[in-house]
């Protein structure tokens, strides 16, 4: 997918009429706002990202809500509540380039852990007067309910990333964002496979690369934060950890975290269930 | 298998044979670090024996050995403490050669939009590689033909590779997946080196290869060796070789792999494989990258970014409207016959050295040699030879910019071009007229890079010339092309080239000239058809097919509108629908060639699928094929063929086309996922 | 003054059926971290109620961490908040930990607490100078007010680069960092990867005394309450260390008894539990807490800021914790500074835990205050029970008392200046709605009561009539 610019972005001259300031909106659904923090961790840029862009709508950060339409707007969470339905239509009516931001919004996040379990028996379990709640039986990503012009991945995404989808819009370019596996990252830097040296699950081969592959670098294996990569191969590398005296429930537990509900993270999950 | 080195001529090894012990090396490595070099070895980190920079004999991995095993690797306590008691880790030469990331280019925009760019700064650092394993010199061998075999340099790799020294080390002990022996590339280091080491009992003996490894041995004051101990060395390492329990036969290796392109086996590798990349970043041969664009908010300053890349990858494959190799079985046929045939016709050698890291390193413990003898077990129905392009293609085509320099810097930098006229050709097609950089040259065919800072590179036709600015027909589809179809008159971008391959005009003298376009193949055709009509003494009779979705999809109509009544031109317009007023022809292409002749010579462009049913039908008529020439498209990013991404079986579509007389591209042309 | 004088950007909801009611919505409040509600209603002199209301949609971690793995509770954990991720995986582990009777290593808890002053940093800095400091000085938000005042916004985004920083050389990431395991680090940091972060911490901790003195100089609110405080205590000051838990001035019980003084209610009007002591009272958890209980155990750095830092102990001024957290950053970058200099990578950075059928407690010091879990543990590993006590739970009963306490002062402002003050004091918890915000809205229903002559206008309304999300784009 291609962020598209605002206007034409190839200035001729700085004597041309001064372009409008791109307009950014922040929308959060389910989730625990990881992902918009991003947008303050940028803390070298985010003076200059204010200034490039007009900070439209951003509740975490400024009072003020200017009202839409957005030109780019990040939309966090997964949809999980009766009100967020109707909520995610009006954000994508207000939006011109939608971008959802992390696993909640891309995947369903952790809390897509429900959709495998009886809600009822979940909202018990937390809450002594569960009629006082309002939620959905599911948790689902904003793909499931609009239309989303780009996705970037992670729990949390990568700021760097996050700086260069609001760059490559506001330029006009595509965004360096690779669907390739975690692999890629980890050679590049020179990482010792641990899957191979050490006999550690790792879902790297099968998940979409982005945060500079830094599970193994920390002597773990990758947990899949940043859902499945493209043309995903989990059988086979659920059939290799299995070699290496992984239990059913443990690849279960494995294929089923914070993208368990992405649709290649899913079915594997669920090929390693008790039938 | 013989090597040739050709970064830097490296003398033959058995001049003195000198020993020396580990306070003999500990000096060595100081020497080096005295004269300047980064010292680089293997050593322990995280479960493997990796390459890293090393101070001191300490940091070498005394006493440790690698247990490998297909998607296995553990390291060991050996009985003694020998340094270079293992063979090879995860990490090869090519990360300190091939850099993992290189910045390329650094743009900015200045006053006025004026653009410039300038090669990324660049210091080649002086490292010394200490402990080449001889499979891994081989694989630097491979290598120095891609980067600097021409007609291409890369600077930056022949920098870091000049400023190199080299002590290999001989193999003893073979790894369990070693197999070098059957490769020829092992165990024993015959040339290729500055100094080579082979570690007898806690004792090293030291041979020069060159005359900086003699000028340093000298230097090192060792004692010459005992001749015994240079009995040695080739006994041990004979022993070695014999020791090898894992071997791939490489003879007949191109043919076998690409008759059996339809090999049941290619379905079975492909259910295990991953598509991960992990055999192809941790190979010491595998060249592959891609580019990044960078750039701050405002675009005022930008770069570009060369990293690693793989054929496993979807975006190596990729172009606008989808990937040419989307599945993983498309991948998996890639690498493995990219790496042990088609290597062979593009480099003059295999692509596999039998260091066995692909094997190791593969998640799911994928072994190459096992899917080759798989398929050698059972070969298909013997394969039509015939259309093999197994020798290195002589090109009947004129090489490209000046076929006698062999060797070119190809530095990828572009050069601003300012654009003096922008010409709409179609609702989403721009002509671009650039006044090129001084000195600039084309023939018809070739192509451009052209680029926006911050927003990338892509190839672009060269679709003619009007006296002073080079023409370049654009179609709006992707974020490079929608900005550059936007561009007005006085605007920069950055241009290089010309690449590529031309159509060879002359072949077609005093025969019938069929130019066959599809869509926007019209435009690396315009001037083709425009030298073809405006030499009516060599060129008869040249006939013009187009076709287009619709009328108003037609390029160049006023110049085709003005080309009617030249005598030696007939020009036949399709289209898949049209109004009413529409004149022409409705339908696809093909049911203008019935009447192709025998004696024509074709020159086709267009979307692939147009293009295989254009010649199938011009071949058809029984027209041979070597009078048949077409021009590809593949995914490319640097157009001098350092990035692997436009290759086209044996071929690179960069350097070796765009256009390909159709007879070496034959074997692949019907097929998909090439 | 009549709060109908100040026109008001609410929207109104119904039309009056009485003449004597007034109502002022301020669809949400904002600067805060997740999604819920005020609602105020005086009539009169007298405070009717006063309710936080969160309306982030729950998401049940407790429930989905049953059947887990014990060794996947710290990086689930983490994902209740993403501003304070390492105190939920901080009071993970140590549950986890007790429960196996592992008690981790000196280098470990060393590490442990290096990692966590990184999260002190990234949070305060956050919220001393992008969220709360804009409340003082009158700006919507950081944004605008470093026009005016761009150095504080750098100083402030400088030093929560740092802690940033800090928590990805230990952690791999700022957020949801990944290193931590229970029996401690899956990979302890280079010697050198700490060091390239003196310089930075060193400029930190000059550049959080510069805050101390600048947050001093602050326009501060008279206001005063009397706090029962919580905090954490051990022998230093608490972050990710202490067995016991403080009450008051006098009391103290063990963390494992957390539970049987400290008990969650239900609100109807809300999706996060309230914590209240002994069922009834509401109490105080954060920077002030732990500053009234352990002022002497402060850095010396700190310490010798206290004078300057215009506190005077015990804090009882809600609107003072921004003073609170400047001071506790210097602690926080002090203290980091003492842990880099004597750090020496450890042979091994964890202890293999040795799962058991078990139960156990922990407990650290959030940014924001006391986090408490629990969590019973089988025999086969897996997680059969979890309970998660976060510091916002604790504090929104505090807030809600804090609130009806200043809404007797807020008929004597104009209504936007009033919601502004509501906002501005619940901002002085730096609530975080995600473990308990993000959708604050404040609704202030005020009625006269029949005694009241106090002008209507007719404005005013119902309260209630908005639909949480309602006002979004």
């Amino acid at each position: 997918m291609t962020a598209s610019p605002t206007s034409s972005s190839v200035p001729a001259s700085d004597s041309e009429a001064p372009v409008r300031k791109p307009r950014l909106g922040v929308f959060k659904f389910a989730s625990c706002d990881g992902c918009q923090l991003s947008l303050l961790d940028l803390e070298d840029e985010l003076l200059a990202v204010a200034g490039a862009i007009d900070i439209a709508y951003f509740p975490e950060a400024r009072t003020a809500m200017l009202p839409g339409p957005y030109d780019l707007s990040l939309v966090e969470g997964s949809i999980s509540s009766p009100e967020q339905l109707e909520q995610v239509q009006e954000v994508r009516r207000q939006s011109r380039f939608l971008v959802t931001i992390g696993a909640c919004a891309t995947a369903g996040g952790i809390q897509a852990l429900r959709n495998w379990a009886d809600s009822a028996e979940y909202l018990r379990a937390v809450y002594a007067r569960p009629e006082y709640i309002r939620t959905l039986e599911t948790s689902t990503p904003i793909a499931a309910h609009v239309r989303v012009d780009f996705e970037l991945r992670g729990c949390p995404i990568s700021k760097e990333q996050l700086l260069e989808v609001i760059t490559a819009f506001a330029v006009g370019r595509r965004p360096n964002v690779k669907d390739e596996s975690v692999c890629l990252e980890c050679k590049r830097r020179g990482t010792v496979c641990v899957v191979v040296a050490r006999g550690m699950p790792c879902l790297g081969p099968v998940t979409h690369a982005g945060c500079g592959a830094l599970c193994p670098a920390y002597d773990r294996g990758c947990y899949g934060c940043f859902g499945p990569r493209e043309r995903a191969n989990t059988g086979s590398l659920a059939g290799r950890f299995r070699e290496g005296g992984a239990g059913e429930p443990e690849l279960v537990r494995l294929f089923r975290g914070f993208t368990g509900y992405a649709e290649a993270f899913r079915k594997e999950s669920e090929a390693h269930e008790p039938q | 298998m013989e090597v040739e080195v050709k970064a830097e001529a490296k003398e033959d090894a058995r001049s003195t044979v000198r020993a020396i012990d580990r306070d003999g090396l500990e000096r060595l490595l100081g020497l080096l670090r005295e004269e300047g070099y980064r010292t680089i070895g293997p050593t322990v980190r995280d479960g493997a024996i990796v390459y890293d920079e090393i101070e001191s004999v300490r940091d070498l991995p005394a006493g440790w050995k690698d247990e490998q095993a297909p998607g296995r690797y553990r390291l060991v306590r050996r009985p003694d403490d020998a340094l270079f008691g293992h063979v090879v880790g995860p990490i090869s030469w090519k990360a300190f050669l091939f850099r993992p990331r290189e910045t390329l280019t650094a743009a900015a925009r200045g006053e006025g939009g004026a653009l410039e760019f300038r090669r990324a700064p660049f210091e080649p650092e002086r490292a010394a590689f200490i402990g080449v394993r001889s499979c891994d010199l081989a694989a630097i061998a491979v290598q120095d033909t891609v980067f600097t075999g021409g007609p291409y340099v890369e600077p930056r790799y022949a920098a870091l590779r000049r400023a190199a020294f080299i002590v290999a080390v001989n193999c003893l002990e073979s790894g369990a997946l070693c197999f070098c022996a059957s490769m020829g590339t092992g165990p024993r280091a015959r040339r290729g080196f500055d100094l080579a080491l082979t570690e007898i009992e806690g004792r090293f003996t030291v041979e020069a290869g060159s005359d900086a490894g003699r000028r340093l041995l000298e230097r090192l004051g060792a004692e010459e060796a005992r001749a015994e101990d240079a009995a040695r060395v080739e006994e041990g390492t004979a022993r070695c070789a014999a020791s090898m329990a894992k071997r791939m036969d490489p003879a007949g290796l191109p043919e076998l792999l690409l008759g059996n392109l339809d090999h049941p086996r290619w379905d079975e590798v492909a259910a295990r494989c991953l598509a991960c990349a992990n055999c192809t970043m941790v190979c010491p041969t595998c060249f592959c990258s891609t580019v990044e664009e960078t750039s701050d908010l405002t675009g005022s300053s930008a770069g570009r970014v060369r990293v690693w890349g793989s054929c496993f990858t979807e975006e190596h494959g990729k172009v606008h409207g989808g990937s040419y190799r989307p599945e993983i079985k498309d991948r998996y046929r890639q690498w493995l016959t990219h790496k042990l045939a088609s290597w062979v016709p593009q480099f003059g050698t295999s692509g596999c050295v039998g260091c066995g890291r692909c094997i190791a390193w593969c998640p799911v413990g994928i072994d190459i040699t096992e899917e080759v003898a798989a398929i050698r077990a059972s070969p298909g129905p013997v394969p039509d030879v015939q259309g093999l392009p197994l020798a290195p293609v002589p090109s009947p085509l004129p090489a490209p910019r000046a076929p006698a320099a062999s060797s070119v810097e190809e530095d990828l930098v572009p050069r601003p071009a300012a654009v003096t006229a922008a010409v709409r050709e179609t609702p989403d097609t721009v002509t671009l007229h650039v006044r090129p950089p001084q000195g600039f040259s084309f023939r018809p065919g070739q192509f451009n890079m052209l680029s926006l800072p911050g927003v990338g590179e892509v190839p672009i036709s060269i679709s003619g010339w009007d006296g002073t600015a080079v023409e370049h027909t654009i179609r709006a589809v992707g974020p490079v092309t929608r900005q550059l179809a936007a561009l007005r008159p006085g605007q920069e971008l950055g241009m290089r080239g010309p690449y590529g391959s031309s159509w060879p005009v002359d072949e077609a003298k005093g025969c019938p000239a069929w130019v066959v376009a599809g869509g926007l193949g019209l435009a690396p055709l315009r001037p083709l058809v425009r030298e073809l009509i405006g030499r009516p003494e060599d060129f008869p009779e040249v006939r013009l097919i187009g076709g287009s979705r619709t009328p108003g999809d037609i390029l160049f109509v006023r110049e085709i509108l003005g080309w009617i009544g030249r005598r030696n031109l007939q020009t036949h317009l399709t289209v898949d629908r049209a109004g009413p007023d529409w004149r022409g022809s409705i339908g696809v292409v093909t049911q203008l060639l019935d009447d192709a002749s025998i004696e024509g010579v074709y020159f086709v462009c267009g979307p692939e699928i147009m293009m295989r049913f254009a010649v199938r039908r011009i071949l058809e008529a029984g027209v041979p094929p070597q009078r048949v020439y077409v021009s590809m498209e593949r995914n490319m990013k640097c157009a001098a063929g350092f990035c692997g991404c436009c290759q086209y079986g044996p071929l690179f579509v960069c350097k070796d086309g765009p256009v390909f007389r159709y007879d070496s591209v034959a074997y692949l042309f019907e097929r998909s996922g090439f | 003054m009549s709060p109908s004088e100040e026109p008001s950007a609410a929207k109104e909801h119904k039309e009056p059926k009485a003449p004597v009611e007034r109502t002022y919505v301020v669809d949400y409040l904002t600067r805060v971290e997740g999604e819920g509600a005020f609602y105020l209603r005086v009539r009169g002199r007298k405070v009717e109620e006063a309710r936080l209301a969160i309306f982030e949609p729950p998401r049940f971690f407790e429930a989905l961490l049953r059947g887990r793995s014990f060794a996947e509770v710290p990086d689930i954990v983490a994902r209740i908040c993403g501003i304070c991720p390492v105190a939920y995986q901080m009071s993970s582990v140590r549950a986890i930990e007790n429960a196996f009777a592992m008690a981790p290593a000196a280098e470990v808890r060393r590490l442990r607490r290096l990692l966590y002053c990184g999260e002190w940093i990234e949070s305060h800095a956050l919220h001393v100078y992008l969220l709360h400091a804009p409340d003082f000085l009158g700006y919507e938000s950081a944004v605008e007010m470093a026009r005016d005042h761009r150095e504080a916004v750098e100083r402030g985004l400088r030093m929560k680069r740092t802690g940033n920083e800090l928590l990805a050389v230990l952690g791999g990431r700022a957020i949801h960092p990944v290193s931590v395991r229970v029996g401690g680090f899956t990979k302890a940091p280079a010697l050198s990867a700490l060091w390239a972060l003196r310089a930075d911490l060193a400029r930190g901790l000059e550049e959080a005394v510069e805050t101390v003195r600048w947050a001093a100089r602050l326009p501060m609110p008279d206001f005063r309450q009397e706090y029962l405080c919580v905090s954490l205590s051990g022998d230093e000051y608490p972050l990710e260390w202490g067995d016991a838990i403080r009450i008051g001035d006098d009391a103290e019980i063990p963390v494992e008894d957390f539970e049987k003084r400290f008990k969650e209610r239900q609100r109807p009007y809300s999706n996060a539990l309230q914590c209240l002591l002994d069922g009834r009272k509401p109490y105080l958890v954060g920077p002030a807490a732990r500053l009234n209980h352990h002022a002497s155990k402060l850095h010396p750095r700190a310490a010798a800021l206290l004078g300057e830092s215009g506190l005077s102990l015990p804090v009882s001024n809600p609107f003072e914790s921004i003073r609170v957290r400047a001071l506790e950053l210097v602690h926080a970058f002090a203290e980091a500074i003492d842990l880099v200099d004597a750090y020496r990578p450890p042979e091994r950075p964890y202890a293999e835990p040795a799962p058991r059928e078990a139960t156990g407690c922990g407990a650290t010091e959030a940014p924001r205050g006391l986090l408490f879990h629990r969590y019973e543990i089988g025999a086969d590993g897996l997680v059969k029970e979890a309970k998660i006590v976060p510091p916002t739970s604790q504090n929104q009963a505090r807030i809600e008392a804090d609130l009806r306490k200043i809404a007797l002062d807020l008929t004597a402002l104009p209504h936007d200046a009033a919601t502004r003050r509501c906002e501005h004091l619940i901002r002085n918890y730096d609530p975080c709605i995600s473990c308990a915000t993000h959708f604050l809205r404040l609704e202030i229903d005020r009625r006269p009561d029949e005694g009241d002559e106090g002008g209507d206008d007719g404005r005013g309304g119902g309260a209630g009539g908005v639909a949480p999300g309602e006002g979004r784009p």
